[in-house]
């Protein structure tokens, strides 16, 4: 019975849809970042459709209006703001066919400091938790989102580099490209409360659970947990969001339903718009992980695809030993290292009769998945 | 052969007259392993009557007998039984048949000459009555066809004028009660159908009568009757061992036309045995699942909706018990032990008026009474179950008992499920006992109580627990043969609770439970002929835990979270008339009214009027004292139907009935799930009103062995309970914050055919119906759809059903299921987006779309060890495969993000052909 659940393509779900999406908090002591996209349809390729040139403020229920300015790719973002906790606030954005949208005026809800980021090791992986509590009983409901940074290595140390597709030269130790650090930005959604219990305590809430032996864990990992107070309509919100798109399908599960946040088209309020905005200041933690923190974790895991080859200035093959003899000439550095298909890893017998291993780009570069210096609060 | 026919002509032409008018004298014999010639001249020379028989036939009989004064009917008796031999007397030509195999029928009913090959008259095991008593004994134990029963109080002169019997209808080897056996006069279109403890009351001109009486899986038998004056008679009834003419669904071949109720089914016991099951556990909920106008909620559940009901407005009776989860195994498997059960009996628009409280239809489970003859019991070995009951007698012919349990070792199924149930552990057990006791002829009491429960664990470290518990005790009295009553007491309950210490700080356990006591008391009184007057009172006390959230190991933070227990109390009273106005047309109207009494100790918010209930408008709250009347809903119930014949074989029927259910079922799932909660209707939760009008056509054709028939209804549903988009149902100390009430209509047509007799039987049902849901009031915070009329979860508009046996030898069966229906409506998504790191849905209006039609054939074969009546174990094997063309049926479809990327899914839970076996042995 594994084949209970299986994939499908339905074509029913080809209606065109163009809905306001809005996302981002409101943050009262810094600069605040709004996005704002339109829904595509289901079974279309690109996944979202940013949306340009829309003016949108933050306005406080007592007055003060702040402007926000695109920055592109549908992100508006406001000065450093200095907000006060007693107003309460909202977004006001008018699109630019015209339509004005507005979300509930929302109170500002601040974050409690996290106590502790910390990791467990379990059969099945590797389990990020967060600890936070809240001495004023207060805040209850949480969100947390998260950056994960780790090192990766490349199958191959490269030594050479082509230059100008003409010659090579000894890759200087600032362009190498055989450790990066990569960066992953949150794909679920991570909720939590204490609201049932007697105090605001949450203790190891999981956060991210990585599967045992993943690259993540090969060298350094670190991630930083940045978490939201909620107020107890948004965390509603987030549930259903969660529920409706990360948890749906087991037997018992509830049936999904329509969701509604706290933005609404004033000039058709039949409209349907997206998104739940938040207000409030956010904390952070970063912890990092070393590969000899994990007893048993591998420590590399070969890629098949990748081989080194021998790439010589000039291979002459016999292809008929004569008379008369028959023979083919390559130039295996010229046509594939110069050329770029592959990149040298070392050399190979003696200048100029030789030549060098070489490899595909994605055995030997991690800028392709990375970037080759530590970013700042790498330690 | 055609001795036999010459012979039954001569005695057509001879002067009939019954043995029981020319006594015979006592005589004694003395046989020692005596040859038939000897056995023969003895009898012939003390009796005058003259013996015919074919010697080689005979020459393989000795008897050995020793009687004193006994009549020449005890004496034949006597030497045949056990034997395949018969004999026959003619007392007006002083004639003696003897016959092997077949027997001679001597008396033959005016328009009645179709003997039956394999009609035995005489049963060998039975004893003849000794009718000379019969007059002075307080019932007649009738049993033989050609006997004439002599009843009431004997005269010379028979006055003119009806008189009314009453009795029992019996299993003649069990002695178990026979339920819906009709009894019809000869000739007549009078009848009546035995009540559920076989109790039957016939009115009749005095005299010479005729009585023809059918039940399910029983031979069909008739009764001679002179009629004196009122009396009693029981009938006892053969089993039908063969099975190979007479497989029925509906009670009586007559009734389908007859009865006046209207959209009723019953089902029996060896009906459901013969439609292929899942795993071959015989599942009494899933047979129903193929009447006509019954659709299944999806395939993991033996949840059901009735004409466009809900899941919960189904009233499900055990032996007159509710049961709240007739469910085993997250709902595979319903929770009926079918080797206890007699039969199932559905109600969908003629509900009687003793029965109320839920909308949508009553089924009514019968257990059978224990064997009050001998001991006898069963056995069984399925894939998930194992079986065992037990019955017989405590005190011969009186009291009896009968005893079932089933225990499941189904984990290894759970490895068969999706990867995310790999981890998981289940188990289950039912026990039922039931006592039935006869104190006197008027007098019999009952007593039955059953006990279920589920244990099972999902992946996760949460363990689900839920349990059934039922006991009640019936006391039937007989007033007189035309009045008797029934009082029931009993206590039914349903609990569970779900524990997790799967993280300490928050390790929990919730609970729930609902438990009512009840009692009623019914009486039927038939007035006369024409008039059957049924009356009653009953009230029910709920009690009802809706959460109770404790911690739940060491080091748990978990605050205790109680929502405050409920109490209410339920009465009603009932009358009711069923009135045969011509031999055609026949009424049955009746009125219940119910009270509903909402009772403290509770406090309840009181919400600003016109505005939604949200926690922001609450204006203030009143406490109740223990006891206190909170609120009192009270409802007019009507239940009416007609019946007129068109002609013998067609007729019409029309039915309405008003319907009151103040208890809700709070579930986010469209099947009844171990975790929903039951809520009592209120000062905030309206009670759930609907009334339902239907009309019926039924035909029968080819001596009733053919039965057709269409049904039409609409239906009317108010405050039915749907929800509001995040709602939150478990521990929700205001619920009326997070549901909506909403109106809903059904309608439908429903075209049946079935096939009773023959080599080849069964059903075929088609139904097209709808189900539509609305929210309306601005005032109540969310409008769905935006006010317009929605498909119900259950809306399934086409649904087709066959179900057929075909029967090659006495030993060798197959069966094929085949069923088909409209996907059910899903929300689907219509549009993505990225936000959060992921890629995700916007969700349609509610139901806008279907998840793909359903379709599934079953086909078993069902091989009996062997047909012989007599022997000390019955095997039995079943194989075969359920979903033989492995349709992947959609219970779901869903959209999953993984790795920040949508896709869409489709849930199937049998997506294979899934092949069975299953052995029961029988002693």
């Amino acid at each position: 019975m594994t084949d209970c659940k299986k994939q499908i393509r339905s074509s029913v779900i080809s209606a065109p849809n163009n809905y306001l999406v809005v996302t981002g908090n409101i943050t009262p002591n810094d600069t605040t970042t709004i996005s704002l996209s339109r829904t595509v349809n289901i079974s279309g390729q690109v996944n979202s459709k940013p949306e340009f040139n829309a003016s949108v403020t933050i306005e406080g229920s007592q007055g003060g209006s702040y402007p926000l300015t695109a920055t592109g790719n549908g992100n508006y973002i406001s000065a450093p703001l200095n907000l006060s906790a007693a107003q309460s606030y909202r977004l006001k954005i008018t699109t630019s066919d015209g339509k004005q949208y507005v979300s509930d005026f929302v109170s500002v809800k601040n974050s409690p400091p996290i106590d502790m980021v910390n990791y467990t090791l379990k059969n099945s992986g590797l389990q990020i938790n967060v600890s936070t509590h809240d001495p004023a009983n207060k805040t209850q409901y949480y969100r947390w989102d998260y950056n994960e940074t780790y090192i990766i290595h490349s199958m191959y140390y490269s030594h050479y580099m082509a230059v100008n597709h003409d010659t090579t030269a000894i890759r200087p130790a600032d362009q190498q490209i055989y450790e990066c650090w990569v960066t992953d930005t949150a794909s679920t959604i991570v909720l939590g409360s204490s609201a049932k219990l007697s105090q605001d305590i949450i203790s190891d809430q999981a956060v991210i659970a990585i599967p045992f032996n993943a690259e993540k864990g090969f060298i350094r990992y670190s991630i930083l947990v940045k978490q939201y107070a909620l107020t107890a309509d948004a965390y509603n919100y987030f549930t259903l969001l969660k529920k409706n798109t990360e948890q749906l399908g087991g037997i018992f599960d509830a049936q999904p339903s329509a969701l509604r946040g706290n933005i609404h088209c004033t000039s058709n309020p039949a409209e349907p718009v997206i998104g739940y905005i938040t207000a409030g200041t956010t904390t952070q933690k970063r912890i990092f992980i070393d590969h000899n923190d994990l007893p048993g974790w591998a420590i590399s895991k070969p890629d098949t695809a990748c081989s080194a080859d021998t790439l010589l200035y000039i291979r002459i093959t016999v292809t008929k030993v004569g008379p008369p003899l028959i023979s083919t000439a390559a130039r295996e550095v010229y046509d594939q290292i110069y050329g770029g298909i592959k990149i040298p890893i070392d050399i190979v017998g003696l200048y100029p009769t030789g030549g060098f291993t070489g490899a595909f780009p994605q055995c030997v570069d991690c800028t392709l998945r990375g970037v080759n210096k530590p970013p700042a609060f790498w330690k | 052969m055609k001795i036999f026919y010459t012979l039954i002509i001569m005695l057509l032409s001879a002067s009939l007259v019954t043995a029981q008018n020319s006594p015979v004298k006592p005589i004694s014999v003395n046989f020692q392993q005596a040859g038939t010639e000897q056995f023969v001249k003895d009898l012939e020379l003390k009796t005058g009557y003259h013996f015919y028989y074919n010697s080689t036939q005979f020459d393989s009989l000795k008897v050995t007998l020793q009687l004193s004064d006994k009549t020449l009917n005890e004496i034949l008796n006597a030497a045949f039984r056990n034997t395949g031999y018969h004999y026959t007397i003619v007392p007006a030509k002083l004639w003696v048949f003897l016959t092997s195999d077949k027997e001679i029928h001597p008396l033959v009913a005016a328009g009645y000459f179709t003997p039956k090959p394999g009609q035995v008259t005489i049963n060998n095991t039975a004893p003849v009555t000794d009718l000379t008593a019969t007059v002075n004994k307080p019932a007649i134990e009738s049993t033989i066809e050609n006997k004439l029963y002599e009843i009431g109080i004997k005269t010379n002169e028979v006055k003119p004028g009806n008189a009314t019997i009453s009795g029992y209808v019996k299993e003649i080897k069990s002695g178990d009660v026979i339920a819906g056996a009709s009894i019809f006069v000869a000739n007549t279109k009078t009848g009546v159908v035995s009540d559920k403890f076989g109790y039957y009351t016939l009115s009749l001109p005095r005299g010479r009568q005729q009585l023809i009486v059918r039940a399910i899986g029983m031979k069909d038998t008739r009764r001679q009757l002179m009629l004196y004056t009122d009396g009693e008679l029981n009938i006892e009834l053969q089993d039908q061992v063969t099975r190979l003419k007479e497989v029925k669904i509906s009670a009586d071949k007559v009734a389908n036309v007859r009865g006046v109720e209207l959209s009723v089914n019953r089902l029996d016991i060896k009906n459901i045995k013969q439609v292929p099951q899942i795993f071959g556990e015989t599942d009494v909920l899933r047979v129903v699942l193929t009447l006509p106008g019954v659709q299944s909620v999806g395939e993991a559940t033996t949840g059901f909706n009735v004409r466009g009901g809900a899941a919960d407005q189904n009233l499900i009776l055990l032996n007159d018990a509710t049961i709240y989860n007739p469910a085993h195994f997250f709902g595979f498997f319903s929770a009926f032990n079918p080797d206890i059960v007699k039969d199932v009996e559905l109600y969908k628009n003629s509900i009687p008026e003793k029965f109320g409280g839920r909308l949508s239809s009553v089924l009514e489970v019968t257990d059978r009474e224990g064997n009050k003859k001998s001991f006898a019991g069963s056995a069984g070995i399925g894939l998930l179950t194992s079986r065992l009951n037990v019955e017989g007698p405590i005190i011969k012919d009186k009291t009896s008992f009968i005893f079932g349990a089933r225990t499941s070792y189904s984990d290894w199924l759970l490895s068969l499920l999706p990867a995310e149930y790999k981890h998981s552990h289940a188990s289950f057990y039912d026990l039922n006992l039931d006592i039935s006791h006869q104190i006197n002829k008027n007098n019999n009491i009952y007593i039955t109580s059953y006990l279920s429960n589920d244990n099972f664990r999902l992946n996760s470290d949460t363990t689900y627990n839920y349990s059934n518990q039922n006991a009640n005790i019936k006391w039937k009295h007989n007033f007189n043969n035309k009045f008797f009553g029934v009082l029931t007491a009993g206590y039914d309950g349903y609990k569970y609770d779900i524990s997790s210490i799967q993280n300490p700080v928050d390790g929990y356990k919730l609970k729930f439970n609902i438990n009512q006591t009840n009692f009623k008391a019914d009486f039927t009184y038939y007035l006369n002929g024409n008039n059957t007057i049924d009356f009653g009172i009953s009230s029910i006390f709920y009690q009802l835990n809706p959460g109770d959230e404790e911690p739940y190991g060491n080091g748990s933070l978990v605050v205790p979270d109680v929502v405050p227990a409920e109490h209410a109390l339920e009465s009603a009273v009932y009358l009711g008339d069923k009135y045969d106005m011509t031999d055609d047309l026949t009424i049955s109207a009746g009125m219940r009214f119910s009270v509903y009494n909402y009772l403290g100790q509770q406090t309840i918010d009181n919400y600003a009027p016109n505005l939604p209930r949200s926690p922001n408008n609450v204006v203030d709250s009143t406490t109740y004292g223990k006891g206190k009347i909170i609120n009192t809903y009270s409802h007019p119930e009507i239940r009416i139907s007609a019946r007129y014949n068109l002609s013998d074989d067609l007729s019409i029927k029309a039915g309405y009935n008003t319907l009151a259910q103040y208890i809700h079922l709070l579930s986010n799932t469209t099947a009844i799930s171990p975790i929903d909660v039951y809520k009592l209707s209120d000062p905030n939760i309206k009670p759930q009103y609907g009334d339902q009008i239907s009309l019926g056509l039924y035909k029968n054709a080819k001596a009733n062995t053919i039965e057709a028939s269409v049904e039409v209804y609409y239906k009317r549903i108010n405050n039915y309970l749907d929800y509001k988009s995040s709602a939150s149902l478990l521990l929700n100390q205001h619920i009326e914050q997070d549901v909506l009430n909403t109106q809903g209509k059904a309608y439908g047509i429903e075209f049946s055919l079935r096939k009773t007799a023959g080599k080849l039987n069964g059903w075929v049902n088609y139904t097209y119906s709808r189900t539509f849901l609305r929210q309306n009031d601005p005032n109540a915070g969310e409008l769905i759809n935006g006010g317009a009329y929605y498909p119900a979860n259950y809306d399934k508009p086409n649904a087709f059903n066959f179900t057929g046996n075909y029967r090659f030898t006495h030993r060798y069966s197959v069966s094929l299921d085949v069923t088909y229906s409209t996907g059910r409506p899903i929300t689907l998504p219509i549009a993505k987006y990225y936000a959060y790191g992921s890629e995700r849905v916007f969700y349609s209006d509610r139901n806008a779309y279907r998840i793909p039609d359903y379709f599934r054939s079953d086909f078993s074969l069902n091989i009996d060890g062997n047909a012989k009546v007599n022997q000390r174990f019955h095997n039995s094997w079943s194989v075969g495969v359920y979903n033989l063309t492995g349709r992947q049926n959609a219970y779901s479809t869903f959209f999953q993000e993984q790795g920040g990327a949508i896709n869409e899914y489709q849930l199937s839970i049998f997506a294979r052909p899934i092949p069975f076996i299953n052995y029961n042995i029988r002693f």
